[in-house]
């Protein structure tokens, strides 16, 4: 029958799990990113670096291909290695900032804005739960340009270069994936904070991008007027790159040591997730 | 059955300031299909029962139980069984109203296809059929309230908690709003708890009424029970020699005060009806000049609750009966 002739009726079917219910704020939040062009096309930019790293791996791993080009020389230059895949971590970092900063405050400004909190709170999520599913849209949306092409890279070099490559390097791998899941569970967490600070998106986008950057300044100036090393420690990009170096084996630039990195991350992530928990209330109590 | 709300000595703060001061009641019967008023002036408290009634703040003592649920350790349980309309708008502007209710829907465990069926189901129902590919933020008021009352319902909740549900409607779409919330409750089985400023609202709807004032609850009524109770005092004006009809009415076991000038006052025993009345009139040839029920109205009920009045017209109209017969 259809629908307009059909009266309305009470459901009282079964009900689905929590973790489908969970799902299902992921899966409408997806299909409202990838609507948007400059989204798609972000996403499609970040798939280039990836494969030019496979084709450059293919090529250091077939050098006849390069013999009129001086093949032997170029061998030692296109060493696959912890800082071949640092460079490559480094770059697709970049591409994760600015899709965060593209993505994130959609996802919970809006609802901020149309004050639509009390509506997903009156149904059976938790705070939690809202958080995880709107993290969950981030961790998949930049996990599809980070740590899994990373490990394709990896798995490729491996099949390519044979046992006795993975024998010496096989710590990359967990390194790849490790390194980037921080990575992302650091951006997730700036991103979701921004959006839900500031609840107009392209000011959160912005805020986005500002809190990298101008951490890096403030940072710099720090190690500038106290000429001291430890304002690294200021500068999130800076601190990453240098637990991705300690966790790649490739030489650390000099500064704070990588647990120090780690501690001071792990102390922002806890503070931006306080901010979050008191920003996302269904209803807001003036005290 | 338990109750469908079931209060006990709840307290609640928001920052320093005690806004739920220890009140207790028990409204409604679980799945019986009824309609429970919340009334109040600003600051009463209203809102911050139903916000703690979905869990959304810690009582500091007390309880609150939905259906058999304790609002705060069985959140999970409780927010199930809940639909709720928020007073405020809320809704995600960027959205097509069919993709929100059916959000809302799935998020409420409904499965994937059923979600999508009772979201277009819903929204005809609710009259925004023709606009459900429309993005809410292109929505008027009235449309906008009537999505919040559609996510509310999508689900089939066994009670909706609806907060403000007939702001900024026009005369037309507020007795549409209404038609469909006694709609929910007499035809859906629902029970519905509305909060609302409108007393005319809560009187047409309501089975019930709580009137809170300060954060206590200061008066709990059965409509029904007072509209049955309502019909015993009857006002009549006749013209002619009404010497007779004390004694005509007394022989029907109605108590009458004169009031001179062809005006009484009549106190009518539960077993007899206005036609009863008139019959007598007509026995006695008495033309009648005018027969209304004397009621307390909603309005009555609650000024006197929240401290205007001193007592209904009513109730000061029995004062005066009983006190002269």
């Amino acid at each position: 029958m259809a629908v307009y002739k059909r009266g309305y009726e009470r459901y009282d079917g079964p009900l689905t799990s929590h973790t489908t219910r969970l799902l299902a704020m992921p899966r409408f939040a997806w299909a409202r990113l990838m609507d948007q062009k400059l989204v798609v096309i972000l996403l499609a930019l970040s798939m280039l670096w990836p494969l030019l790293c496979g084709g450059f791996i293919y090529l250091a791993n077939h050098l006849s291909l390069l013999q009129g080009f001086g093949g032997k020389d170029l061998g030692k230059m296109v060493e696959i290695n912890g800082k071949f895949f640092l460079i490559f971590m480094n770059t697709q970092a970049v591409f994760s900032v600015l899709l965060a900063a593209l993505t994130g405050p959609g996802l919970i400004a809006p609802d901020l804005a149309n004050n639509a909190l009390p509506l997903y709170f009156s149904r059976p999520l938790t705070r939690l739960d809202y958080i995880g599913a709107r993290m969950a849209v981030l961790v998949a949306l930049l996990s599809m340009i980070t740590w899994i092409p990373g490990s394709v890279l990896f798995v490729m070099q491996s099949s390519m270069a044979g046992r006795t490559w993975f024998a010496a390097n096989w710590h990359l791998g967990g390194a790849i994936v490790g390194g980037f899941l921080l990575r992302i569970a650091l951006l997730s967490m700036v991103a979701l904070t921004c959006s839900a600070w500031v609840k107009w998106r392209i000011v959160a986008g912005a805020l986005v991008l500002g809190f990298f950057f101008i951490l890096a300044g403030v940072s710099q100036m720090i190690n500038a007027i106290l000429r001291v090393e430890f304002g690294s420690l200021f500068n999130p990009s800076r601190a990453m790159y240098i637990i991705w170096s300690a966790m790649l084996g490739v030489e650390a630039p000099s500064g704070p040591t990588a647990w120090e990195c780690v501690s001071v991350l792990a102390g922002l992530v806890v503070v931006l997730a306080m901010i979050l928990e008191r920003k996302l209330r269904p209803v807001e109590v003036i005290s | 059955m338990p109750s469908v709300i079931e209060i006990d000595n709840l307290r609640v703060m928001l920052g320093r300031r005690e806004i739920l001061k220890g009140i207790s009641c028990r409204l409604g019967i679980s799945g019986a299909g009824k309609a429970i008023g919340l009334l109040g002036p600003n600051g009463a408290g209203k809102s911050t029962l139903i916000q703690t009634l979905l869990g959304f703040h810690r009582p500091i003592s007390g309880s609150a139980r939905v259906m058999g649920y304790d609002c705060h350790r069985q959140v999970r349980q409780v927010r199930s069984r809940i639909g709720y309309m928020p007073e405020s708008d809320s809704f995600i502007g960027n959205m097509t109203a069919v993709s929100f209710l059916r959000l809302m829907g799935e998020i409420s465990g409904l499965p994937r296809e059923v979600a999508l069926e009772k979201a277009h189901e819903t929204l005809f129902h609710v009259g925004l059929g023709e606009a459900r590919y429309r993005t809410l933020g292109t929505y008027s008021l009235g449309m906008k309230q009537m999505a919040k009352l559609a996510q509310a319902i999508v689900h089939g909740p066994e009670l909706v908690i609806l907060d403000e549900p007939t702001n900024g409607l026009d005369p037309q779409a507020r007795q549409r709003m209404l038609k469909l919330v006694r709609e929910m409750k007499e035809d859906h089985g629902m029970n519905v708890v509305l909060c609302s400023h409108l007393l005319g609202d809560v009187e047409q709807v309501c089975d019930e009424v709580v009137i809170m004032k300060d954060g206590l609850v200061v008066h709990q009524a059965d409509l029904e029970a007072e509209r049955k109770s309502n019909r015993r005092f009857v006002e009549l004006e006749v013209a002619g020699d009404d010497s007779t009809l004390a004694e005509s009415l007394a022989a029907l076991g109605a108590d009458a005060l004169s009031e001179g000038g062809g005006r009484w006052r009549i106190v009518m025993p539960a077993q007899l009806e206005i036609s009863d009345l008139w019959q007598v009139m007509a026995k006695l040839d008495l033309p009648v000049r005018k027969l209304t029920h004397r009621r307390d109205t909603l309005e009555e009920i609650f000024l006197k609750a929240v401290g205007h009045l001193q007592r209904t017209p009513a109730e000061a109209k029995e004062v005066v009966v009983n006190g002269s017969l």
